[in-house]
């Protein structure tokens, strides 16, 4: 048997090497990407050019997203006569992630605050913002979140605030009038416990950060410095805000959308599980299924530090692996024109990200003018490379709030930003 | 796991071994073998045995996601990333939370799935049952689907509105909101006898990013959901395994106990259970393997919540590479997994292997057919 | 005589003090109250068994609502095929299926081929390093898939067939488990009709292709049934073999359909039905087959 062993062993290592050396072979042929530090200054010029048509990966909110944005892209093909093709990604992390390893990713797609650092860092982005015509039109926080390193990469599509959404009529059968809707967490509270009744719970959001920072941002604190530099979890006002939350969760008037049934805050509100729900500009496309139920968009009520909320955007990524970059920031200019994306609005919800977009869109939206008025004191979420693992795991833990201590879990997020940030 | 594998032997000299005749019919045989077997050859090395090859490699370099790993521009970095999992930070919790929670997972379904599968082989087994095909089927069935079907179909049953709980709204209790709870079963009995938290020497001291006390935990209730839904997925495929089994015990063994007057459990456990013995091995082994690498039933059901802890090893390997972009650390995770699997597989082996009889029942057994005269 | 004194001794020597006075006792156990309360528990586990599934057809034609108001029951009040339709006309349903079909066709057939001809050669024909082959294969049904996910994208994408039907198929089409299978049953078929055929002149392919592989029926339908159930069921393969929506199968559409695809909410019949019409091929394979898939495991163990 050990003869047979060692002959074994010796075979099958031959093999392995003999197969790994051709490999590297064709390893070297493909390795035509350019070197991962060299791309990534996104300077001027140097944009590929040619006939080739493009790839366009959205990951969509549902068939209206998907629609708007196909037509759009038509629109754009025939007038500029390049091809241009969109994909809805059923997964758009994996799909990109894998475009990316595999040496074809999509010319264009949407890219969230944070993916930018790790794919900016690794090179597989073009970083085309300062090539914009339009950009100055763009909001300044915006384009804060979508610089790194200095530089800035790629061109918002739109943004949402998070605002509460008030169920109008559990607002009326319960004896509410306009002059209660609530403008102090106290208020909030105390509307919420009168719309508590039998299955429905006052107010109802997800479990996660991306809801419960609005109240840390009315208590003053974030978890990243603005500048993105220092780690601000553990600040006294975070564990206010985190404290405010668990207390209400334990008196039943606050619920986790998960906790109720439901998906998500949308669905729960829908479901009228809830009679008020945190949510962004999306949820107008969401209630589409639920036709019955009324939604009122008013402003979050302010909390100890004043008024605060959460900001939510996307932006088009251009692939540096592209070999049409120059149709890419045609196709990105007109996409992210006010008149576009007024229709994107239209369509489904988002707000554009152009400043000159913003009085027609009040005019067209007079309902949710209160999504657009959150801008001016709206944060964004932190966007260093590594800090959406931390958020991940904020999540997790934020799904025990209710009996766990909000002390003890922003501490361990601050030692994990840390590690991040730092 | 949804077809009955062939347990891994070791390989054996060929029992057809004739006399090689040369020249005439045997003519041209070797290059028939060779030619017959290259196909299976070229694609078990392409697709198995390089990409372990290539893996190993991306585990001790720092390759970033783009452009072949086996570039001039991709160096060579030792254990970093092997390090960067087990020596702190949240990839280092991530890892541990994963190793627990799997960990649970075996611990859980490994006896339950090889005690289940045994006591149905022994129930459909039994001389005096009708309609033996009938339940056979019905309890294989489950071993034919999809993991992402069967999936989709615990999410359903185990929802908070859905059937289980209702069933238990039926009979008087409350059923927890099963996927969204992730409260561990042990914690979760301890606090019903009143202890809530552990003592310092556990809560104080960390293994991998976790204290001794969160290792305690238990499964989440989520993963309990998942844990059933392994059982009754594998729960019929061995028992095919152990109906093929029991019916190789002879009867006379059985036959002769029972006019010695053992009961049945004796008769079982003494008898029945030591003839099963390779295919005990079997179906813990498979049952082992098949554990540690839990991904189909993550990546469609709940991707690691509630709280990270229905999170295994395979997901963390898939996402880290996937999602984070951290290829290196999703490789080391890999076969760090490998290694545990192996690891397991010995031991188990070790555990359940023949064991000389001891002298005293050699010394019993010879005195006691001596008293009785030996038989002719 | 022997087998007795063997059962004492046995006893005697497990523990000389317990070897309780034989009683009259009955084969069966206690009787007709036995009887029943067997019947009872098998029935009892049967229908846990049986009944996800039947919820599972039952809420897939129910209505949203009542999904989640009346979950147990298994007759819809309002019988209803919008989730069927939704999956038909509005989605991509049609495409998955027709693609898990594309591959599971082609790598059912591949691996018949080529596992029965690695078989044959492993079993019947000299070659030199035929041991070490063997070993490869045998050592590489030890390799749990897990690890191979992430190298086996790298591979792919090296090779050039990531993201194609070829990138799909041709890792699955051969199958180390079935090569052991068919080396087995090789072995312990006589080999006196291939050495007539021989004898006669037919050259080693010929053997195989007419003699052979005809009696070799029966190992022939257990590597049908199992391919056919495992490149059906594959879901960690096309996760990473593909990444465009044209080659979606049906594994990697259901499971994201099961995170919430085709809009949000939790859409019961809609995922239900998906589930269930996922099932059917494989279910109707298994029901034709199931005294062969019952008595194959049989052989596993014997062999």
């Amino acid at each position: 048997m050990k003869r047979h062993t060692a002959r074994t062993l010796l075979a099958t290592g031959g093999l392995a090497v003999v197969t790994v050396l051709t490999l590297t072979g064709c390893g070297q042929g493909f390795s035509d990407t350019p070197d991962p530090s060299g791309s990534a200054s996104g300077d001027a010029g140097s944009l590929t050019s040619s006939d080739d048509a493009l790839t366009v990966m959205i990951g969509s909110s549902g068939d209206a997203e998907t629609k708007a944005v196909q037509d759009a892209v038509a629109a754009w093909s025939a007038d500029s006569g390049i091809d241009a093709d969109v994909v809805a990604a059923t997964n758009l992390t994996e799909q990109l992630a894998q475009g990316f390893a595999a040496g074809s990713p999509p010319d264009l797609f949407y890219l969230s605050t944070d993916q930018l650092a790790g794919y900016a860092d690794n090179g597989s982005l073009q970083a085309y913002g300062d090539l914009l015509a339009n950009k100055d039109d763009f909001y300044e926080s915006l384009v804060t979140n979508f610089t790194y390193d200095d530089t800035f990469y790629c061109a918002p599509k739109d943004f949402s605030t998070l605002q509460l959404i008030i169920n109008e009529g559990l607002w009326t059968d319960a004896g509410l009038t306009e002059a209660d809707i609530p403008t102090t967490w106290d208020q909030l509270a105390s509307v919420a416990e009168k719309l508590t009744t039998g299955d429905t719970t006052g107010l109802v959001f997800g479990g996660e950060y991306a809801r419960i920072g609005a109240f840390m941002a009315q208590a003053g604190g974030r978890l990243v410095s603005e500048d993105g530099t220092t780690a601000e979890a553990d600040s006294d006002a975070n564990v206010e805000a985190l404290g405010y939350v668990q207390e209400h969760l334990k008196d039943g008037t606050f619920a986790y959308a998960a906790d109720v049934g439901a998906g998500w805050g949308g669905e729960a509100f829908g479901k009228e599980l809830g009679a008020m729900t945190i949510e962004g500009n999306w949820i107008t496309g969401a209630l589409g299924d639920y036709p019955d139920v009324k939604p009122l968009v008013v402003e979050l009520p302010a909390g100890p530090a004043g008024q605060g909320t959460l900001q939510f955007t996307n932006c088009w990524g251009m692939a540096a692996d592209s070999p049409n970059q120059q149709g890419v920031l045609d196709l990105v200019e007109y996409l992210t024109s006010a008149e576009q994306q007024l229709a994107f609005s239209k369509a489904f919800g988002p707000m554009p990200s152009v400043q000159s977009a913003a009085d027609q869109w009040k005019t067209d939206n007079p309902d949710l003018v209160a999504f657009l008025d959150g801008s001016a004191y709206a944060q964004g979420v932190p966007t260093n490379k590594g800090a959406a693992d931390v958020v991940t795991d904020f999540n997790a833990q934020l799904g025990s709030l209710k009996t766990g201590d909000p002390k003890a879990i922003l501490d361990s997020v601050q030692t994990n930003l840390e590690a991040v940030v730092g | 796991m949804t077809a009955p594998a062939t347990p891994a032997a070791t390989p054996t000299r060929p029992v057809s071994a004739r006399p090689s005749r040369s020249g005439g019919t045997r003519r041209g045989e070797a290059g028939a073998g060779w030619l017959f077997v290259s196909p299976v050859i070229l694609i078990l090395g392409t697709f198995l045995l390089v990409p372990v090859l290539m893996a190993l490699w991306v585990s001790f370099s720092d390759w970033s996601g783009r452009g072949s790993p086996l570039s001039s521009n991709v160096n060579f970095v030792g254990l970093d990333n092997y390090a960067s999992i087990t020596s702190g930070g949240l990839a280092t919790r991530d890892f541990g939370t994963a190793l627990r929670n799997n960990a649970w997972y075996v611990l859980l379904v490994v006896p339950l799935q090889t005690a289940l599968s045994l006591f149905l082989a022994v129930l459909v087994s039994r001389r005096m049952l009708r309609a033996r095909g009938f339940f056979r089927t019905a309890f294989y069935f489950p071993s034919v689907t999809s993991s992402v079907a069967i999936t989709v179909l615990w999410l359903f049953l185990f929802s908070f509105a859905g059937p289980v709980n209702a069933l238990i709204a039926w009979f008087g209790g409350e059923g927890p909101n099963w996927f969204r709870e992730p409260t561990g079963l042990v914690h979760a009995a301890l606090a019903s006898v009143g202890i809530t938290s552990g003592p310092d020497v556990l809560t104080q001291n960390t293994a991998l990013g976790l204290s001794w006390w969160d290792w305690l935990a238990g499964p989440s209730v989520a993963m309990f959901a998942l844990i059933l839904m392994a059982v009754f997925t594998t729960s019929g495929t061995f028992m095919l395994l152990f109906i093929a089994a029991l019916q190789n015990v002879g009867y006379e063994l059985t036959e002769a106990a029972m006019m010695d007057g053992a009961n049945a459990w004796q008769r079982f456990w003494r008898i029945t259970l030591p003839q099963l013995r390779p295919t005990l091995f079997t179906v813990i082994t498979l049952g082992l393997i098949g554990c540690w690498q839990v991904f189909d039933q993550i990546y469609t059901g709940t991707k690691g919540d509630p709280a990270k802890t229905t999170m295994t090893p395979a997901y963390l390997s898939y996402t880290s590479a996937f999602r984070d972009n951290e290829w290196g650390v999703g490789a080391a995770i890999a076969f760090i997994l490998f290694l545990i699997i192996i690891a397991f597989t010995i031991f188990q082996r070790w555990v359940l292997r023949d064991r000389p009889v001891s002298r005293r029942r050699i010394r019993a057994y010879q005195s006691a057919t001596y008293r009785k005269g030996a038989a002719s | 005589m022997t087998d007795t004194t063997l059962a004492q001794a046995e006893t005697l020597a497990a523990d000389p003090a317990s070897v309780p006075p034989p009683r009259r006792r009955r084969r069966t156990l206690g009787g007709v109250s036995g009887q029943i309360l067997l019947y009872a528990m098998i029935a009892l586990l049967a229908l846990v068994y049986i009944y996800p599934f039947l919820v599972q057809v039952a809420t897939s034609f129910k209505t949203e609502q009542e999904a989640a108001s009346n979950p147990i029951s298994l007759l819809p009040q309002t019988f209803s095929i919008a989730a069927y339709e939704r999956l038909f006309l509005n989605s991509d349903f049609p495409l998955w299926f027709a693609n898990s079909a594309v591959v599971t066709i082609l790598v059912t057939l591949g691996r018949v081929f080529f596992v029965s001809l690695a078989g044959y050669a492993l079993a019947r024909l000299h070659f030199r390093g035929r041991g070490v082959v063997f070993a490869l294969v045998v050592g590489v049904m030890a390799v749990p898939t897990v690890v191979l996910l992430i190298p086996k994208f790298l591979v792919l994408n090296q090779i050039g067939i990531y993201d194609s039907y070829t990138g799909m198929v041709l890792p699955l089409l051969v199958d180390a488990a079935g090569v052991f299978i068919m080396k087995n049953f090789f072995e312990s078929i006589p080999t006196s009709v291939e050495e007539q055929a021989r004898i006669d002149g037919a050259g080693t392919f010929r053997v195989f292709w007419s003699i052979v592989l005809p009696m070799a029926r029966p190992a022939l339908i257990t590597i049908i049934i199992l391919s056919f159930q495992g490149s059906w069921n594959e879901l960690s393969h096309f996760i990473v073999a593909t990444q465009s929506p044209e080659l979606t199968t049906l594994t990697k559409g259901v499971a994201s359909l099961a995170s919430g695809q085709l809009s949000q909410g939790t859409q019961y019949p809609l995922k239900l039905a998906a589930a269930a019409i996922m099932t059917i091929p494989v279910a109707v394979l298994f029901f034709i087959f199931q005294k062969r898939i019952m008595n194959t495991s049989e052989g596993a163990v014997k062999g």
